[in-house]
């Protein structure tokens, strides 16, 4: 078993880094920036506390290779490759001499931006939550979002996926409400143990509502309650009860 | 109860309402709210000098390529409380924010040997091998504690850090999930931009009562791993 798992974690591995190797710098095509302020310093890392090496005079370019976080790894026409803030990054211009604008991660990126993402702990029903979020923008109010959650109870256990649509009523505040709507599917697992009722999957509809709270840098709290209704085979529909508290951030 | 679902159904949907309509405004203007240029007579045209033949460099943007994913693989030792310290291996997936703040979610595995009263006892077992299977997920929040550099002679210097890591899961063991805690600290070595070698030390904590009363375990676990940023 042991033997097996560590043939498969190289296996694996091995894949990873076949298709991780980085492509051929030949075949991309670099953005080119220019220095208007009197130098560009680059860091060894991308980090503030990373010490600045080099530094890249005013009117040189320098080819940007990519971004980790906030930092732009660039290369400069001698071939020297550093680290350069996102701030330093803004006082450059394009070859028509236009700023380098960016999405930045701040306030205005809490109002409008594409994707977002987010954990949570919580309640189902009686049962303890642990869940997960993607959502993406249609503009700043309306975005359509789906969610994974484990609840783990004493006489229940099960999965919940939802998908469905969010409206955030004041995106430009700092303290956002929210309002949701959407289905899903709930997987539930009883566990009985003089009886054993079988593992169920059913359809389910939620509404609910929350607040979104801006924190810093691209993150943000997002409190949440949905109400579902579970369609079941019986007699009567269920309901439950869902409350979440989490972090989430944007990009 | 009909009625109450029908009218907060009806609630939520028209507080949609205003979200769609502004996406339909996003997505084009009306006509009626473009600005009709107005013509200017050719008496007030400023006469030409110098037609300028020069055509306008138009500059094509390359889109950067964001690299904030870590995707990898780990191997290490699990002490499962009671059953003894074993092989653990896993995936995970890690999203960096910001330089300081990252995201992991997690999974692992390992199978847990015999209590010392299945091993005293003789023939008595537990558990079943299935129940055995010691399988657990979590999604953390990291925190880069100590970053800086780590040096191999007088050439090579490698971005490296210190992170603590915490977060909340499950853990499927012996025939039931239980809702999981984790903490723990790691450090991380980057060679190339595309590579990350990690040695992490974290506990898994839960509540279970599968040997008569009820109590927190603590699962320690010790790994190395590798991940290759996206």
């Amino acid at each position: 078993m042991i033997t097996r798992a560590r043939h498969l974690a190289l296996a694996g591995l091995l894949l990873l880094a076949s298709l991780c190797a980085p492509a051929p710098s030949a075949a991309r095509e670099y953005l080119q920036l220019f220095v208007t302020e009197p130098y560009l310093e680059l860091h060894t890392g991308p980090g503030r506390g990373y010490p600045v090496f080099h530094v890249v005079p005013r009117d040189a370019s320098v080819d940007v290779l990519f971004r980790r976080t906030d930092w732009f790894k660039v290369r400069t026409e001698r071939g020297v490759e550093g680290w350069a803030s996102q701030g330093d990054m803004l006082k450059t211009v394009l070859a028509d001499g236009s700023p380098f604008r960016f999405p930045l991660g701040d306030r205005a990126g809490f109002t409008a931006h594409r994707w977002e993402m987010g954990i949570f702990a919580g309640e189902y029903g009686a049962a303890t939550l642990v869940s997960g979020y993607a959502a993406v923008s249609f503009n700043s109010q309306l975005q359509i979002e789906g969610a994974v959650g484990n609840f783990l109870g004493k006489f229940t256990n099960g999965v919940t996926g939802d998908i469905g649509l969010a409206h955030i009523i004041l995106p430009e505040s700092r303290l956002s409400p929210f309002l949701t709507l959407g289905v899903g599917l709930v997987h539930t697992e009883p566990k009985a143990t003089l009886v054993q009722p079988a593992n169920r999957t059913e359809q389910s509809a939620y509404v609910g509502g929350g607040l979104r709270y801006y924190l810093t840098r691209r993150f943000f709290l997002r409190a949440e309650y949905k109400a579902h209704w579970i369609f079941t085979k019986r007699n009567a529909n269920e309901e439950a009860d869902e409350w979440k508290l989490g972090f989430a951030f944007f990009y | 109860m009909e009625t109450g679902l029908r009218i907060l159904l009806l609630t939520a949907l028209l507080a949609m309402l205003p979200g769609c309509a502004s996406w339909r405004h996003h997505k084009g203007q009306p006509p009626s709210a473009q600005k009709v240029p107005t013509a200017q007579s050719p008496d007030e045209a400023p006469p030409r000098v110098v037609e300028p033949e020069v055509a306008r460099r138009e500059i094509k943007v390359p889109k950067i390529r964001s690299s904030n994913i870590e995707l990898g693989l780990f191997y290490g030792e699990l002490s499962i409380e009671d059953f003894g310290a074993h092989p653990v291996s896993g995936i995970t997936v890690a999203y960096h924010i910001t330089e300081d703040f990252f995201f992991q979610a997690e999974a692992g595995r390992a199978e847990a040997g015999r209590t010392s009263f299945e091993v005293l006892g003789g023939n008595v077992q537990l558990l079943t091998e299935s129940e055995r299977r010691f399988t657990y997920y979590d999604l953390s929040l990291g925190y880069n504690f100590l970053p800086g550099e780590a040096f191999l002679g007088r050439g090579v210097a490698m971005t490296s850090a210190f992170y603590l890591i915490g977060g909340f899961g499950g853990t499927d063991f012996a025939g039931d999930t239980k809702f999981t805690v984790n903490f723990g600290a790691g450090y991380r070595v980057v060679p190339v931009d595309w590579l990350a070698v990690h040695i992490m030390a974290q506990d898994h904590v839960f509540q279970t009562s599968l040997l008569g009363t009820t109590k927190i375990t603590n699962n320690l676990e010790a790994r190395i791993g590798v991940t290759v940023f996206f």
